[in-house]
């Protein structure tokens, strides 16, 4: 296997002239050193090896010229949270509140277990998760055979359930490819036939497809009656009706409660800084808050998964960041599209990694564009490049060309967490008792996200020899009041109620003053203007904050008890204000000479 | 729900819908009520302590909050209602105001007359394109504005300023005298965007740089804003590698322009303005929609307190005449429209038997001219002449032209500028 | 001693070249006669009028705007800041109060530029 690896690696044009190290595992894991000179080479020469068959996964330790990753030493902070006396006990620990972690926490709470979910950053949802594009995508484009295919079907249908029972918004509009080209009709109508005739199932590359419900064929006319402001003269469409709409955070935050509800245990701001093994077996975990023992830990760390996997000297895959980003539309454009919509036979999506993008839609009615798929060193970097832009401009442009650029509101990045062989990894460590690994989620992890949840409960299950359910369990999170989308008598009646719904915090989106107390005092507090913003939609409008911002700051204090100078836009250290402006001894004008 | 029928709405209190309930109440409009969004009336005014306010009308420069108390002592004694803390949700083509606060809960509001006056809004960080990353630190100047002057808290220790607007020049001198620090003021454009008067007492006073040519390319920090690195520009407004400079600093400040704020307008589907960005306005300020009128920075961004309450009056005597059926609106309307280097007009109709002796035009001119002369055609013979030793794109202009001049028959107005 | 100034008396923003010999001072540059009173006075002793705020404690806002009966010098500026920033009103203030009378003895006082009055609880706002 080595030396086929060496062969592909020299024999590729751009990878061809470098001092790269190959080592190959006894279990088949492919471990990659050298220098190149910029980071698409690196990221390349993973994705070349990774096809090569038989290789299991890839730790990718090549460097690119130039390009530093720090790693900053955390055995002080270890060795404190050690001695720090702080420890409790669990029996599953899971690392990392992301979609994954809080649908996988949700479903053990059906069990009779103790889990503590351990969150670095100071609300769920805070890294790729909220940055997604809400799709819960039909599946056609997953690989067949692969987790991504078989939980990605799976998580689509179970959706439907959980919007009912957490009571979050879930649209089901589908998705449509619009085609142009008669050549990709062409293919589509064979597709059709394959489809139809069952032909499909003979043809190894069309399994999936064959799987997929819902899947309809457009004419160009019932592709333009169904969405009138496509660029063009569409000649037909492949309309994939299972596709949903979510908001991601929205998703997350209402699993992350309702496992609170039944008991499961969220700690936020609590970061891993070490992973206990003893014997061969997983022990607990150290965290900036003290040490927490338990016998199972589910890493579901997103970018870092690596990391944590390397902590507990399991190391067999390296996650490479790939950064996307999107792009909002002002809400006048509401109901412009009614699906998400892309083009059939976009070679650059293909070959950027992503499901294509384009224009798609929030559930709230806003277009969506994007998101972009670029290679990053660094974990950390959700910049936005104007290149990005450009990219999600075109992507939105090639499916109407009525919205302009200027009508964006806002643009983001999130970091997706995938590894070289560009699948999930679910399964119990091969090296580490009571390790099970949770990484490479990134798109279609969302839509995924419920299968993988109780996939991971059968591994528990496995690991600890069974599972007893638990009885109590309450599936449903009852649903707050959203007073955007009430009559005007249901609003009158819900002011009367409880006046603070008369209370207009964020004009742009029509946010309460009473809806953002119900955050603030949820199950899951909402303690920085950020988590305010995901949990009501404050902010998020065309002013972006400009007017309620202010606002929402005061009522956090407030509500938190805390000093206005306390609050954070995202935890940490992201205050917002810096100082008292009448505190005698701030400020350097109140001393400065006179001039 | 609560049901109520008033002769005039006013939405917003801010100087604009202040001036117009009190005008429409003089003229005889009984019921006026305004309906106010924040915890007291004077809108943006209240956060502009600095001085300069009233030139025109009162002759001497007040602070913003002392202009705003004028108005808000005169609504005080004339029987005006006034909701606050109150908004407005919908306004319905019949005239139709659902409006909802925490005691009255939703109201349904009948009403002879209405009046816009929401004022504007300032432009983000989006909206602008500065690539990087989206950390705490980066706030508009109006919000800055607001936490100094009203909260009383400093959001940073050392700020830079992007956009020589008013405001940015204000902010610029603001900070400097509560401690924070002031790298300097960046401008994308090639001249200042601010009035010369605020530059010199602004910036030259404090000694704080302005960089023209010159913008905030990104933004640096995840969390919080930890530097940002601005750039020169070309004439087309993009960076000229090289030039690059990154500068360390805890606060960004916005000042990158104002946008009339027109979500009601859009909704009720008035004509808009693409120019001024809003509704179309004819020489009472009504809009294209029988009794909706428009007034102060809806209609477009004006520069002075003192444009903006004038247009407010107009308004507010419109609102007043209609209700008493003294404008005909069967009348085909005159368009008045910007000639020559000029950017927009305000009002943009006329109907000259519906206006009084004169009327009032307010524009801006394309770009800095010289030793100029404006005149204004009827479909193309001039009726008026008046020369200025200067023209500058900040500096909005205003002539007033007789209505007499303007034949009945007459099409169109126009206004150009032309040097000499 | 020679100093340059922009004139601020209308939009044309005239450089003024303000120049002193032998206690006499001459304008140049100046397109008008205000613009040489202006140039004048900013050599000599520039003015402007001083707007801060000073903290005020139950009412619905933390701080009080204030203002200058008259301008002030430019020179001493920071200094009245620094007096007024150890002020500390109670609610209710009636705009047009004086808050400090002949700030560092210039003979002017310092204002409230609006009223502010007082409320039961501060909590109850948002």
């Amino acid at each position: 296997m080595k030396n086929k690896i060496v062969q592909a690696i020299k024999e590729d044009e751009t990878l061809s002239g470098y001092q790269i190290e190959v080592f190959v595992s006894a279990d088949k894991i492919v471990t990659l050193t050298g220098e190149v000179d910029d980071w698409q080479q690196v990221v390349d020469c993973g994705h070349l090896v990774a096809k090569i068959k038989g290789v299991r996964n890839i730790v990718n330790d090549m460097t690119a010229k130039g390009i530093v990753i720090p790693k900053r030493d955390r055995s002080m902070e270890i060795q404190q949270a050690m001695e720090s006396g702080n420890e409790t006990a669990c029996d599953i620990l899971v690392i990392g509140a992301g979609i994954a972690g809080c649908a996988i926490a949700r479903e053990l709470a059906k069990y009779q277990v103790k889990t503590i979910v351990v969150e670095k950053n100071s609300d769920v949802a805070e890294e790729a998760t909220k940055a997604n594009n809400g799709n819960i995508h039909p599946g056609v484009l997953a690989k067949p055979g692969t987790l991504k295919a078989e939980l990605n079907l799976k998580g689509n249908e179970m959706y439907t359930q959980l919007a009912e029972d957490l009571h979050f918004e879930l649209k089901r509009p589908g998705s449509l490819n619009v085609i142009y080209k008669k050549s990709e009709w062409r293919k589509m109508k064979a597709l059709q036939v394959m489809r139809v005739t069952g032909l499909g199932h003979l043809v190894p590359p069309l399994r999936q497809v064959m799987k997929v419900p819902g899947l309809k064929w457009l004419t160009g006319d019932e592709v333009k009656k169904m969405e009138p402001h496509l660029k063009g003269e569409p000649i037909g469409g492949f309309w994939m009706t299972t596709m949903g709409l979510v908001e991601p955070y929205e998703v997350c935050i209402a699993m992350a409660e309702n496992a609170v509800e039944n008991g499961t245990e969220i700690r936020l701001n609590a970061e891993v800084l070490d992973v206990l093994v003893e014997n061969g077996r997983i022990a607990g975990v150290v965290t900036n808050q003290g040490v927490i023992r338990s016998e199972i830990v589910i890493n579901c760390a997103g970018v870092y998964s690596d990391t944590i996997a390397e902590m507990a000297n399991d190391r067999f895959f390296t996650i490479h960041p790939r950064r996307g980003a999107i792009a909002i539309i002002d809400k006048s454009r509401k109901g412009f599209l009614k699906t998400p919509a892309g083009i059939r036979g976009g070679k650059e999506a293909e070959k950027n990694n992503t499901k294509g993008g384009g224009a798609s839609v929030t559930p709230e009615g806003n277009l969506l564009w994007g998101p972009t798929a670029v290679e990053i060193p660094w974990k950390e970097d959700k910049s936005v490049e104007a290149s990005d832009l450009d990219y999600i401009t075109k992507l939105g442009m090639s499916v109407t060309n009525k919205v302009k650029r200027s009508e964006i509101i806002t643009f983001f990045a999130g970091i997706r967490a995938a590894d070289y062989m560009e699948d999930f990894i679910i399964e119990r460590s091969r090296k580490v008792g009571g390790l099970i690994h949770v990484a490479g989620i990134q798109s279609p992890g969302l839509a995924s996200a419920p299968a993988i949840a109780e996939m991971v409960a059968g591994l528990v299950y496995e690991e600890r020899g069974g599972l007893l359910v638990n009885p109590a369990f309450n599936p449903v999170r009852e649903p707050k009041p959203q007073f955007r989308h009430l009559s005007h008598e249901e609003q009158d009646a819900l002011i009367q109620k409880n006046s603070k719904y008369g209370n207009i915090i964020c004009r742009c989106e029509l946010i309460t003053e009473g809806e953002i107390l119900d955050a603030i005092h949820a199950t899951i507090p909402a303690t920085t203007v950020d988590a305010v913003k995901r949990r009501t939609r404050s902010g998020m409008g065309r002013c972006q904050g400009g007017f309620c911002g202010p606002r929402v700051l005061e009522i956090l204090a407030r509500e938190l008890e805390k000093e206005p100078t306390e609050i954070t836009v995202k935890g940490n250290d992201s205050f917002i204000l810096k100082a008292d402006n009448r505190q005698p001894q701030k400020g350097g004008s109140h001393e400065r000479t006179e001039n | 729900m609560k049901e109520l029928k008033i002769d005039v709405a006013v939405i917003g209190g801010g100087p604009a819908g202040l001036a117009a309930a009190i005008e429409a109440k003089d003229q005889g409009a009984e019921q006026v009520m305004i309906l106010e969004r924040d915890v007291e009336l004077g809108g943006i005014l209240q956060q502009c302590i600095h001085d300069g306010f009233g030139l025109h009308r009162f002759g001497k420069r007040l602070s913003g909050c002392g202009y705003a108390h004028h108005f808000i002592e005169s609504v005080a004694s004339k029987e005006i209602d006034v909701k606050l803390k109150t908004i407005v949700l919908e306004i319905t083509d019949q005239r139709i105001i659902y409006a909802m606060n925490e005691i009255d809960g939703m109201m349904r509001i009948e009403c002879g007359a209405i009046i816009l006056a929401m004022g504007c809004r300032e432009r983000t960080r989006s909206q602008v394109f500065i690539w990087g990353t989206r950390p705490s630190g980066v706030l508009t100047a109006g919000t800055v504005q607001r936490y100094i002057n009203m909260e009383g808290y400093l959001p940073g220790e050392k700020a830079v300023i992007l956009g020589s607007g008013d405001i940015g020049l204000i902010m610029a001198r603001r900070m400097t005298l509560e401690g924070i620090e002031v790298e300097g003021v960046y401008e994308v454009m090639e001249s200042p965007g601010g009035l010369t008067r605020n530059i010199s007492q602004c910036l030259k006073d404090f000694q704080i740089p302005m960089y023209l040519s010159t913008t905030v390319v990104r933004i640096h920090g995840n969390r919080k804003l930890e530097g940002v690195t601005v750039a020169q520009v070309d004439e087309n407004r993009q960076p000229i590698e090289g030039t690059e400079r990154y500068i360390a600093c805890d606060l960004l400040v916005l000042a990158v322009g104002l946008i009339p704020e027109n979500e009601l307008s859009r909704q009720l589907e008035v004509e808009m303005d693409p120019r001024t960005k809003g509704p179309i306005v004819d020489e009472h300020f009504m809009t294209s929609m029988p009794g909706i009128f428009a007034a102060g920075n809806v209609v477009t961004v004006f520069d002075l307190v003192d444009y903006v309450s004038l247009t407010g009056e107009i308004a507010g005597r419109g609102a007043a005449k209609y209700l008493q059926g003294k404008l005909n609106l069967e009348l085909p309307a005159k368009d008045i429209l910007p000639g020559d280097a000029v950017n927009f007009v305000v009002p943009q109709r006329i109907r000259t038997a519906n206006a009084e002796d004169s009327i009032l035009i307010y524009f801006r001119v394309k770009e800095e001219m010289r030793k100029v002369e404006v005149t204004a055609t009827v479909d193309g013979e001039v009726c008026m002449r008046k020369k200025h030793p200067i023209a500058l794109p900040p500096e909005m202009m205003v002539e007033k032209i007789q209505v007499g001049k303007i034949q009945e028959d007459a099409r169109e107005l126009r206004v150009s500028v032309k040097v000499g | 001693m020679k100093n340059e100034f922009t004139c601020i008396v209308c939009p044309m923003s005239c450089v003024l070249t303000v120049e002193e010999q032998n206690g006499e001072i001459t304008v140049l540059g100046n397109g008008c006669k205000r613009g040489k009173e202006f140039g004048k006075n900013e050599f000599i002793n520039p003015k402007r009028m001083v707007t801060t705020t000073v903290k005020v404690t139950g009412s619905h806002l933390n701080r009080l705007p204030v203002i200058s009966t008259e301008e002030l010098p430019l020179d001493h500026l920071f200094a009245y800041m620094h007096e007024l920033y150890q002020v500390v009103l109670e609610a209710p203030v009636e705009k047009g109060q004086i808050i400090i009378e002949n700030i560092g003895g210039s003979g002017v006082d310092i204002v409230a530029s609006r009223s502010l009055n007082q409320i039961e609880s501060k909590k109850e706002r948002a």
